[in-house]
Protein backbone atom coordinates (compact mmCIF):
# COMPACT_ATOMS: atom_id res chain seq x y z
CA UNK A 1 0.00 0.00 0.00
CA UNK A 2 1.16 3.53 -0.84
CA UNK A 3 0.65 6.50 1.44
CA UNK A 4 -1.69 9.01 -0.33
CA UNK A 5 -0.29 12.38 -1.42
CA UNK A 6 -2.53 14.28 1.01
CA UNK A 7 -1.12 12.26 3.91
CA UNK A 8 2.42 12.90 2.69
CA UNK A 9 1.64 16.64 2.65
CA UNK A 10 0.36 16.34 6.22
CA UNK A 11 3.52 14.53 7.28
CA UNK A 12 5.65 17.24 5.66
CA UNK A 13 3.70 19.93 7.53
CA UNK A 14 4.32 18.05 10.77
CA UNK A 15 8.05 17.84 9.93
CA UNK A 16 8.13 21.58 10.60
CA UNK A 17 7.51 20.69 14.29
CA UNK A 18 10.40 18.21 14.45
CA UNK A 19 12.09 20.06 17.33
CA UNK A 20 8.97 21.16 19.25
CA UNK A 21 9.79 18.95 22.25
CA UNK A 22 13.57 18.61 21.82
CA UNK A 23 14.88 16.82 24.90
CA UNK A 24 18.22 15.44 26.07
CA UNK A 25 17.00 11.85 26.33
CA UNK A 26 15.51 11.20 22.91
CA UNK A 27 16.30 14.58 21.30
CA UNK A 28 13.84 14.83 18.33
CA UNK A 29 12.17 11.47 19.06
CA UNK A 30 8.79 12.98 19.93
CA UNK A 31 8.92 15.27 16.90
CA UNK A 32 9.73 12.35 14.61
CA UNK A 33 6.88 10.23 15.97
CA UNK A 34 4.50 13.20 15.68
CA UNK A 35 5.53 13.80 12.05
CA UNK A 36 5.29 10.22 10.83
CA UNK A 37 2.09 9.30 12.72
CA UNK A 38 -0.40 10.20 9.91
CA UNK A 39 1.48 7.87 7.54
CA UNK A 40 1.53 5.05 10.12
CA UNK A 41 -2.21 5.44 10.65
CA UNK A 42 -2.70 4.92 6.91
CA UNK A 43 -0.35 1.96 6.69
CA UNK A 44 -1.41 -0.01 9.79
CA UNK A 45 -5.13 -0.59 10.21
CA UNK A 46 -4.42 -2.95 13.11
CA UNK A 47 -4.01 -0.82 16.29
CA UNK A 48 -1.38 -3.19 17.71
CA UNK A 49 0.79 -2.97 14.58
CA UNK A 50 0.40 0.81 14.52
CA UNK A 51 1.39 1.01 18.18
CA UNK A 52 4.44 -1.13 17.50
CA UNK A 53 5.42 1.03 14.51
CA UNK A 54 5.03 4.21 16.56
CA UNK A 55 7.18 2.71 19.33
CA UNK A 56 9.93 2.18 16.73
CA UNK A 57 9.87 5.89 15.94
CA UNK A 58 9.82 7.06 19.56
CA UNK A 59 13.41 5.94 19.99
CA UNK A 60 16.36 8.36 19.91
CA UNK A 61 16.55 10.59 16.86
CA UNK A 62 18.55 13.71 16.14
CA UNK A 63 19.18 15.43 12.84
CA UNK A 64 19.15 18.90 11.33
CA UNK A 65 15.50 20.10 11.20
CA UNK A 66 15.69 20.70 7.41
CA UNK A 67 17.57 17.56 6.31
CA UNK A 68 15.61 15.53 8.89
CA UNK A 69 12.71 15.78 6.41
CA UNK A 70 14.64 13.42 4.09
CA UNK A 71 14.79 10.83 6.87
CA UNK A 72 11.08 11.16 7.65
CA UNK A 73 10.36 10.63 3.93
CA UNK A 74 12.76 7.67 3.81
CA UNK A 75 11.24 6.12 6.93
CA UNK A 76 7.79 6.18 5.25
CA UNK A 77 9.38 4.54 2.19
CA UNK A 78 10.59 1.69 4.45
CA UNK A 79 7.38 1.50 6.51
CA UNK A 80 5.37 0.94 3.29
CA UNK A 81 7.51 -2.13 2.67
CA UNK A 82 7.25 -3.30 6.27
CA UNK A 83 3.45 -2.94 6.13
CA UNK A 84 3.39 -4.97 2.90
CA UNK A 85 5.55 -7.68 4.50
CA UNK A 86 8.47 -7.05 2.10
CA UNK A 87 10.94 -5.86 4.73
CA UNK A 88 11.91 -6.65 8.30
CA UNK A 89 10.58 -4.28 10.99
CA UNK A 90 14.08 -3.22 12.02
CA UNK A 91 14.97 -1.75 8.59
CA UNK A 92 13.28 1.67 9.06
CA UNK A 93 15.33 1.98 12.26
CA UNK A 94 18.56 0.94 10.53
CA UNK A 95 17.83 3.55 7.84
CA UNK A 96 17.32 6.27 10.47
CA UNK A 97 20.36 5.29 12.52
CA UNK A 98 22.60 5.19 9.46
CA UNK A 99 21.59 8.50 7.94
CA UNK A 100 20.80 10.80 10.86
CA UNK A 101 24.44 11.59 11.66
CA UNK A 102 25.67 12.33 8.12
CA UNK A 103 22.56 14.34 7.21
CA UNK A 104 22.80 16.30 10.48
CA UNK A 105 26.41 17.18 9.62
CA UNK A 106 25.42 18.26 6.10
CA UNK A 107 22.48 20.30 7.40
CA UNK A 108 24.51 22.03 10.11
CA UNK A 109 27.38 22.68 7.72
CA UNK A 110 25.25 24.04 4.90
CA UNK A 111 22.10 25.59 6.32
CA UNK A 112 23.18 26.74 9.80
CA UNK A 113 26.78 27.81 9.20
CA UNK A 114 26.59 28.95 5.56
CA UNK A 115 23.20 29.66 3.96
CA UNK A 116 21.59 31.33 6.98
CA UNK A 117 24.63 33.47 7.91
CA UNK A 118 24.95 34.47 4.25
CA UNK A 119 21.35 35.64 4.12
CA UNK A 120 21.74 37.27 7.54
CA UNK A 121 24.71 39.30 6.28
CA UNK A 122 22.94 40.02 2.97
CA UNK A 123 19.84 41.32 4.76
CA UNK A 124 22.00 43.33 7.19
CA UNK A 125 23.71 44.98 4.23
CA UNK A 126 20.34 45.53 2.58
CA UNK A 127 18.86 47.03 5.77
CA UNK A 128 21.78 49.46 6.10
CA UNK A 129 21.71 50.44 2.42
CA UNK A 130 18.03 50.32 1.48
CA UNK A 131 15.96 49.84 4.67
CA UNK A 132 13.16 47.36 5.43
CA UNK A 133 12.23 46.40 1.82
CA UNK A 134 15.61 44.67 1.53
CA UNK A 135 14.84 42.63 4.67
CA UNK A 136 11.49 41.51 3.26
CA UNK A 137 13.09 40.59 -0.09
CA UNK A 138 15.85 38.65 1.69
CA UNK A 139 13.35 36.70 3.80
CA UNK A 140 11.28 35.78 0.74
CA UNK A 141 14.37 34.62 -1.13
CA UNK A 142 15.79 32.63 1.82
CA UNK A 143 12.52 30.84 2.39
CA UNK A 144 12.05 30.10 -1.30
CA UNK A 145 15.48 28.40 -1.28
CA UNK A 146 15.09 26.70 2.09
CA UNK A 147 11.54 25.43 1.51
CA UNK A 148 12.38 24.18 -1.99
CA UNK A 149 15.32 22.18 -0.59
CA UNK A 150 13.30 20.93 2.38
CA UNK A 151 10.46 19.68 0.15
CA UNK A 152 12.91 18.19 -2.37
CA UNK A 153 14.75 16.29 0.38
CA UNK A 154 11.49 14.96 1.85
CA UNK A 155 10.28 13.71 -1.53
CA UNK A 156 13.70 12.30 -2.44
CA UNK A 157 13.73 10.37 0.85
CA UNK A 158 10.22 9.04 0.23
CA UNK A 159 10.77 8.07 -3.41
CA UNK A 160 14.32 6.76 -3.23
CA UNK A 161 14.77 5.49 0.33
CA UNK A 162 18.45 4.72 0.96
CA UNK A 163 19.38 6.24 -2.42
CA UNK A 164 18.57 9.68 -0.94
CA UNK A 165 22.29 9.83 -0.11
CA UNK A 166 23.20 10.17 -3.80
CA UNK A 167 20.50 12.82 -4.21
CA UNK A 168 22.04 14.85 -1.36
CA UNK A 169 25.56 14.31 -2.74
CA UNK A 170 24.43 15.65 -6.13
CA UNK A 171 23.59 19.00 -4.53
CA UNK A 172 27.34 19.57 -3.72
CA UNK A 173 26.33 21.41 -0.57
CA UNK A 174 29.82 21.53 1.09
CA UNK A 175 31.33 23.31 -1.93
CA UNK A 176 28.48 25.83 -2.09
CA UNK A 177 28.71 26.29 1.70
CA UNK A 178 32.33 27.45 1.57
CA UNK A 179 31.50 30.07 -1.07
CA UNK A 180 28.51 31.29 0.93
CA UNK A 181 30.66 31.72 4.07
CA UNK A 182 33.19 33.82 2.17
CA UNK A 183 30.33 35.80 0.61
CA UNK A 184 28.99 36.48 4.11
CA UNK A 185 32.45 37.66 5.25
CA UNK A 186 32.61 40.08 2.30
CA UNK A 187 29.12 41.38 3.08
CA UNK A 188 30.08 41.90 6.74
CA UNK A 189 33.06 43.98 5.53
CA UNK A 190 30.79 46.11 3.33
CA UNK A 191 28.40 46.54 6.28
CA UNK A 192 31.27 47.99 8.29
CA UNK A 193 31.90 50.59 5.57
CA UNK A 194 28.19 51.54 5.61
CA UNK A 195 28.22 51.82 9.43
CA UNK A 196 31.22 54.13 9.21
CA UNK A 197 29.71 56.22 6.41
CA UNK A 198 26.43 56.64 8.31
CA UNK A 199 28.36 57.54 11.48
CA UNK A 200 30.43 60.12 9.59
CA UNK A 201 27.29 61.64 8.06
CA UNK A 202 25.60 61.87 11.48
CA UNK A 203 28.56 63.03 13.59
CA UNK A 204 31.60 64.06 11.45
CA UNK A 205 34.35 61.79 10.20
CA UNK A 206 36.80 62.13 13.14
CA UNK A 207 34.15 61.00 15.61
CA UNK A 208 33.14 58.07 13.40
CA UNK A 209 36.80 57.09 13.07
CA UNK A 210 37.11 57.23 16.87
CA UNK A 211 34.23 54.75 17.05
CA UNK A 212 35.98 52.58 14.48
CA UNK A 213 39.17 52.59 16.54
CA UNK A 214 37.20 51.43 19.60
CA UNK A 215 35.60 48.69 17.51
CA UNK A 216 39.03 47.58 16.30
CA UNK A 217 40.17 47.21 19.93
CA UNK A 218 37.06 45.23 20.81
CA UNK A 219 37.46 43.01 17.75
CA UNK A 220 41.11 42.40 18.58
CA UNK A 221 40.13 41.33 22.11
CA UNK A 222 37.52 39.00 20.60
CA UNK A 223 40.04 37.45 18.20
CA UNK A 224 42.47 37.00 21.11
CA UNK A 225 39.88 34.94 22.97
CA UNK A 226 37.67 37.33 24.98
CA UNK A 227 34.06 36.15 25.05
CA UNK A 228 31.43 37.95 22.98
CA UNK A 229 29.53 39.74 25.74
CA UNK A 230 32.52 41.19 27.64
CA UNK A 231 33.93 42.30 24.27
CA UNK A 232 30.62 44.04 23.42
CA UNK A 233 30.58 45.97 26.69
CA UNK A 234 34.28 46.85 26.41
CA UNK A 235 33.71 48.13 22.86
CA UNK A 236 30.75 50.28 23.87
CA UNK A 237 32.71 51.84 26.75
CA UNK A 238 35.78 52.32 24.55
CA UNK A 239 33.53 53.94 21.93
CA UNK A 240 32.34 56.53 24.43
CA UNK A 241 35.92 57.16 25.59
CA UNK A 242 37.27 57.46 22.05
CA UNK A 243 34.48 59.87 21.09
CA UNK A 244 35.26 62.04 24.11
CA UNK A 245 38.94 62.06 23.20
CA UNK A 246 38.14 62.89 19.54
CA UNK A 247 35.90 65.78 20.56
CA UNK A 248 38.75 67.26 22.63
CA UNK A 249 41.43 66.62 20.00
CA UNK A 250 39.67 67.52 16.75
CA UNK A 251 36.64 69.63 17.51
CA UNK A 252 37.79 71.85 20.40
CA UNK A 253 41.49 72.11 19.57
CA UNK A 254 44.45 71.05 21.75
CA UNK B 1 1.19 51.05 27.45
CA UNK B 2 -0.04 47.72 28.84
CA UNK B 3 -1.13 46.77 25.33
CA UNK B 4 2.39 47.55 24.04
CA UNK B 5 3.94 45.17 26.57
CA UNK B 6 1.34 42.53 25.77
CA UNK B 7 2.12 42.82 22.04
CA UNK B 8 5.85 42.70 22.78
CA UNK B 9 5.34 39.55 24.86
CA UNK B 10 3.35 37.89 22.09
CA UNK B 11 5.87 38.68 19.37
CA UNK B 12 8.79 37.57 21.58
CA UNK B 13 6.94 34.36 22.47
CA UNK B 14 6.12 33.55 18.85
CA UNK B 15 9.72 34.23 17.87
CA UNK B 16 10.95 31.83 20.58
CA UNK B 17 8.67 29.13 19.13
CA UNK B 18 9.75 29.81 15.53
CA UNK B 19 13.41 29.80 16.52
CA UNK B 20 13.55 26.13 17.45
CA UNK B 21 10.21 24.39 17.82
CA UNK B 22 8.47 25.31 14.57
CA UNK B 23 9.53 26.29 11.04
CA UNK B 24 12.97 27.97 11.51
CA UNK B 25 12.43 30.36 8.59
CA UNK B 26 14.68 33.19 9.91
CA UNK B 27 11.60 35.05 11.20
CA UNK B 28 13.06 34.97 14.72
CA UNK B 29 16.50 36.21 13.64
CA UNK B 30 17.25 39.78 14.80
CA UNK B 31 17.24 41.05 11.19
CA UNK B 32 13.54 40.18 10.88
CA UNK B 33 12.47 40.33 14.52
CA UNK B 34 13.75 43.84 15.36
CA UNK B 35 11.82 45.54 12.50
CA UNK B 36 8.77 43.37 13.26
CA UNK B 37 8.91 44.42 16.92
CA UNK B 38 9.27 48.05 15.85
CA UNK B 39 6.32 47.67 13.49
CA UNK B 40 4.09 46.16 16.18
CA UNK B 41 5.02 48.95 18.61
CA UNK B 42 4.53 51.70 16.03
CA UNK B 43 8.13 52.51 15.02
CA UNK B 44 9.35 50.17 12.26
CA UNK B 45 12.28 52.47 11.39
CA UNK B 46 13.51 52.22 14.97
CA UNK B 47 13.53 48.45 14.63
CA UNK B 48 15.36 48.63 11.30
CA UNK B 49 18.11 50.76 12.90
CA UNK B 50 18.81 47.92 15.35
CA UNK B 51 18.28 45.02 12.97
CA UNK B 52 21.60 44.97 11.10
CA UNK B 53 24.03 45.29 14.04
CA UNK B 54 22.10 42.76 16.14
CA UNK B 55 21.98 40.25 13.28
CA UNK B 56 25.71 40.60 12.67
CA UNK B 57 26.49 40.40 16.39
CA UNK B 58 24.62 37.11 16.69
CA UNK B 59 25.42 35.72 13.24
CA UNK B 60 27.18 32.79 14.92
CA UNK B 61 24.29 32.00 17.28
CA UNK B 62 23.25 28.68 15.76
CA UNK B 63 21.83 25.58 17.35
CA UNK B 64 24.40 22.90 16.43
CA UNK B 65 23.55 19.47 17.83
CA UNK B 66 22.97 19.68 21.57
CA UNK B 67 24.90 22.97 21.98
CA UNK B 68 22.85 25.91 23.25
CA UNK B 69 23.66 29.31 21.72
CA UNK B 70 22.69 32.70 23.17
CA UNK B 71 18.94 33.30 22.80
CA UNK B 72 19.27 35.95 20.10
CA UNK B 73 15.49 36.16 19.59
CA UNK B 74 14.81 37.04 23.23
CA UNK B 75 17.68 39.54 23.24
CA UNK B 76 16.62 41.18 19.97
CA UNK B 77 12.93 41.49 20.87
CA UNK B 78 13.71 42.98 24.30
CA UNK B 79 16.29 45.40 22.89
CA UNK B 80 14.04 46.55 20.03
CA UNK B 81 11.03 46.84 22.34
CA UNK B 82 13.00 48.82 24.93
CA UNK B 83 14.46 51.17 22.32
CA UNK B 84 11.11 51.91 20.69
CA UNK B 85 9.32 52.49 24.00
CA UNK B 86 12.16 54.63 25.42
CA UNK B 87 12.33 56.64 22.18
CA UNK B 88 8.61 57.24 22.39
CA UNK B 89 8.88 58.38 26.03
CA UNK B 90 11.63 60.85 25.06
CA UNK B 91 9.74 62.03 21.99
CA UNK B 92 12.82 61.48 19.80
CA UNK B 93 12.18 58.01 18.40
CA UNK B 94 15.03 55.49 18.39
CA UNK B 95 18.28 57.49 18.26
CA UNK B 96 21.74 55.85 18.35
CA UNK B 97 22.03 56.80 22.04
CA UNK B 98 18.69 55.20 22.88
CA UNK B 99 19.62 52.11 20.85
CA UNK B 100 22.99 51.59 22.52
CA UNK B 101 21.52 51.96 26.02
CA UNK B 102 18.86 49.40 25.11
CA UNK B 103 21.65 47.03 24.03
CA UNK B 104 23.58 47.64 27.26
CA UNK B 105 20.57 46.92 29.47
CA UNK B 106 18.79 44.14 27.57
CA UNK B 107 21.56 42.13 25.86
CA UNK B 108 22.15 39.92 28.95
CA UNK B 109 18.63 38.55 28.43
CA UNK B 110 20.10 36.53 25.55
CA UNK B 111 22.27 34.70 28.10
CA UNK B 112 19.37 34.25 30.49
CA UNK B 113 17.41 32.83 27.57
CA UNK B 114 20.15 30.26 27.00
CA UNK B 115 19.81 29.13 30.62
CA UNK B 116 16.04 28.92 30.14
CA UNK B 117 16.58 26.74 27.05
CA UNK B 118 18.34 24.20 29.28
CA UNK B 119 15.32 24.20 31.59
CA UNK B 120 12.98 23.69 28.61
CA UNK B 121 14.99 20.64 27.50
CA UNK B 122 14.69 19.09 30.97
CA UNK B 123 10.93 19.71 31.05
CA UNK B 124 10.62 18.18 27.57
CA UNK B 125 12.17 14.97 28.93
CA UNK B 126 9.03 14.62 31.02
CA UNK B 127 6.91 15.02 27.90
CA UNK B 128 8.90 12.25 26.20
CA UNK B 129 8.41 9.94 29.21
CA UNK B 130 4.69 10.74 29.28
CA UNK B 131 4.44 9.95 25.56
CA UNK B 132 6.00 6.53 26.22
CA UNK B 133 3.48 5.92 29.02
CA UNK B 134 0.51 7.02 26.88
CA UNK B 135 1.60 4.71 24.07
CA UNK B 136 1.93 1.82 26.51
CA UNK B 137 -1.64 2.58 27.66
CA UNK B 138 -2.77 2.22 24.03
CA UNK B 139 -3.30 5.90 23.26
CA UNK B 140 -0.98 6.70 20.32
CA UNK B 141 -2.81 9.89 19.30
CA UNK B 142 -2.31 11.43 22.75
CA UNK B 143 1.29 10.17 22.81
CA UNK B 144 2.33 12.05 19.68
CA UNK B 145 0.36 15.15 20.71
CA UNK B 146 2.80 15.54 23.62
CA UNK B 147 5.21 16.96 21.03
CA UNK B 148 3.10 20.10 20.64
CA UNK B 149 3.06 20.77 24.39
CA UNK B 150 6.80 21.41 24.05
CA UNK B 151 6.01 24.72 22.34
CA UNK B 152 4.33 26.21 25.41
CA UNK B 153 7.30 26.81 27.75
CA UNK B 154 9.60 28.61 25.23
CA UNK B 155 6.64 30.87 24.38
CA UNK B 156 5.85 31.56 28.02
CA UNK B 157 9.45 32.33 29.02
CA UNK B 158 9.95 34.89 26.25
CA UNK B 159 6.42 36.25 26.74
CA UNK B 160 7.41 37.16 30.31
CA UNK B 161 11.11 38.05 30.02
CA UNK B 162 11.07 40.29 26.93
CA UNK B 163 8.49 42.80 28.27
CA UNK B 164 10.11 42.64 31.71
CA UNK B 165 13.55 43.57 30.36
CA UNK B 166 12.07 46.16 28.01
CA UNK B 167 10.11 47.81 30.83
CA UNK B 168 13.25 48.21 32.98
CA UNK B 169 15.17 49.68 30.03
CA UNK B 170 12.28 51.88 28.87
CA UNK B 171 12.16 53.43 32.35
CA UNK B 172 15.93 53.76 32.79
CA UNK B 173 16.90 55.12 29.34
CA UNK B 174 14.84 58.36 29.37
CA UNK B 175 15.90 59.02 32.97
CA UNK B 176 19.60 58.56 32.07
CA UNK B 177 19.47 60.71 28.93
CA UNK B 178 17.59 63.51 30.70
CA UNK B 179 20.08 63.49 33.57
CA UNK B 180 23.17 63.46 31.30
CA UNK B 181 22.17 65.39 28.15
CA UNK B 182 25.80 65.47 26.90
CA UNK B 183 25.80 61.69 26.98
CA UNK B 184 23.90 61.61 23.68
CA UNK B 185 27.09 62.49 21.73
CA UNK B 186 29.28 60.00 23.55
CA UNK B 187 26.74 57.25 23.06
CA UNK B 188 26.48 58.06 19.35
CA UNK B 189 30.20 57.24 19.16
CA UNK B 190 29.51 54.04 21.06
CA UNK B 191 26.82 53.18 18.51
CA UNK B 192 29.35 53.44 15.64
CA UNK B 193 31.81 51.34 17.66
CA UNK B 194 29.15 48.73 18.41
CA UNK B 195 28.02 48.54 14.76
CA UNK B 196 31.57 48.15 13.46
CA UNK B 197 32.39 45.61 16.18
CA UNK B 198 29.30 43.56 15.23
CA UNK B 199 30.60 43.35 11.63
CA UNK B 200 33.96 42.03 12.84
CA UNK B 201 32.24 39.59 15.23
CA UNK B 202 30.22 38.28 12.26
CA UNK B 203 33.40 37.64 10.26
CA UNK B 204 34.87 35.77 13.24
CA UNK B 205 31.75 33.65 13.66
CA UNK B 206 31.92 32.34 10.08
CA UNK B 207 33.61 28.96 10.04
CA UNK B 208 35.95 29.60 7.12
CA UNK B 209 39.73 30.00 7.29
CA UNK B 210 39.80 32.74 4.66
CA UNK B 211 36.88 34.71 6.15
CA UNK B 212 39.09 37.28 8.00
CA UNK B 213 41.10 38.04 4.84
CA UNK B 214 37.95 38.36 2.73
CA UNK B 215 36.38 40.59 5.43
CA UNK B 216 39.38 42.93 5.53
CA UNK B 217 39.57 42.94 1.74
CA UNK B 218 35.92 43.96 1.50
CA UNK B 219 36.47 46.71 4.09
CA UNK B 220 39.43 48.03 2.08
CA UNK B 221 37.57 47.89 -1.22
CA UNK B 222 34.46 49.47 0.28
CA UNK B 223 36.48 52.30 1.84
CA UNK B 224 38.23 52.94 -1.46
CA UNK B 225 34.90 53.19 -3.28
CA UNK B 226 33.49 55.42 -0.52
CA UNK B 227 36.50 57.76 -0.75
CA UNK B 228 36.20 57.94 -4.52
CA UNK B 229 32.50 58.72 -4.25
CA UNK B 230 33.18 61.36 -1.59
CA UNK B 231 35.79 63.08 -3.82
CA UNK B 232 33.99 62.90 -7.14
CA UNK B 233 30.37 62.59 -6.11
CA UNK B 234 28.08 59.61 -6.87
Amino acid sequence: MKVPAATLARVFWRCLFLQAAWNRRGMQNLGFAYAIDPALRRLYADPERRKEALRRHLCFFNCHPYTGAAIVGGAIHHEERVAAGEEAERLPLVFKETLQGPLAAIGDGFFWTALRPFFGALMAFGALAFGWPAVVAGLVLYNAVHMALRIRLFLAGYRRGDAVVSEVARLSLPVVADRLRLGAAALAGLCLVLVLAKGAAAMTLPLALAGLAAAALGALALWLGLRLFPAVYATILAGAGATLAAVHLFLRGP
Amino acid sequence: MTLDYLLLGIIAGLAAVERKGFLQAMLSRPIALAPATGLVLGDPQGGVLLAAPLELLWLGAVNLGAALPAHEALGASAIAGAAVLAGRALGTGVTPAVAILAVLICAPLALLGRKADGLVERVNERLARRADALLAQGNPRAAVRENLYGLFLPFAISFVLAPLGASVAAAAIPALLRRFPGGEWLLSGSWVAFGAFACAAAAKALRAGRAPAVFLGAVGAGLAVALLLARHGP
